[in-house]
């Protein structure tokens, strides 16, 4: 269902095989790692909101390397993701900033307010 | 640490990030370690990588890439020119804002003493 949603998202073949290789890295994580980047994984794609392709791998990309690190470590999940993983994977989206659905909605609001603050200096 | 000290934190981590690796370069689980030794016991080590990530991207570390005997390759990170500068205006906030916060404390303070002193029978709970 994400993967294609992404495929409609990202034209590029050579993104779809960087996605198709992180995909395989990600289920490749030993439990209960697997698990855990998953369900991030899908929180990120839902709510990361980052929707340029090249970003979208380079976070990704970045992930897999967190998660395989940690199961390297024998990090506990808990370490990696704190007392709350909603909190982290959104710090996680935000470090990959500059490029959100939300941008365009930011920068439609700021302008709005300019408007009517011209408005007030008539 | 309370939700509330946890709060706190997060505009600062970045800050704190850099004035660490700022001593010497490392690799993100000792910057982790480093925390932790520093009584900062509550910060994930993701939280910690997001904020790596994240000065990464704002080009204020120089990272390479060490092939590692477990795991994928482990970046260490060094501050830059650019992260300098930005340590430097991080110091600044830092100080006016516990200088300025500092002041409402020692108001607070000198504020329930005196009421200590004119009213007589209140028991103050600090």
């Amino acid at each position: 269902m994400a993967a294609k949603w992404i495929e409609t998202l990202t034209g590029s073949l050579e993104q779809k095989k960087q996605y198709k290789q992180i995909t395989a890295r990600l289920k490749a994580l030993p439990e209960p790692y697997g698990t855990a980047a998953q369900a991030v994984k899908r929180y990120l794609l839902y709510a990361g909101g980052v929707f340029d392709g090249d970003i979208m791998m380079q976070m990704f990309s970045d992930f897999a390397d967190l998660w395989e690190q940690a199961a390297a470590d024998g990090t506990p999940v808990r370490g990696i993701v704190g007392d709350d993983p909603v909190e982290f994977a959104e710090a996680f989206a935000q470090a990959y900033g500059g490029k959100h659905w939300i941008d365009k909605e930011r920068a439609r609001l700021n302008q709005s307010i300019d408007d009517a603050e011209r408005g007030e200096k008539k | 640490m309370g939700k509330q000290q946890t709060e706190m934190l997060k505009g600062i981590l970045e800050g704190i990030v850099l004035a660490i690796l700022a001593r010497r370069p490392a690799y993100g689980y000792e910057i982790t370690a480093s925390l932790r030794d520093r009584g900062f016991t509550d910060t994930a080590e993701g939280t910690v990588y997001a904020i790596l990530v994240r000065i990464e991207q704002k080009g204020l570390v120089d990272v390479e890439k060490v092939p590692s005997e477990k795991g994928p390759p482990r970046k260490v990170y060094t501050v830059n020119a650019a992260g300098t500068t930005s340590l430097d205006e991080f110091w600044q906030g830092w100080t006016f804002l516990a200088d300025r916060v500092a002041q409402l404390r020692d108001d607070h303070a000198r504020h329930t003493t005196d009421a200590d002193t004119t009213d007589t029978h209140t028991t103050q709970e600090n």
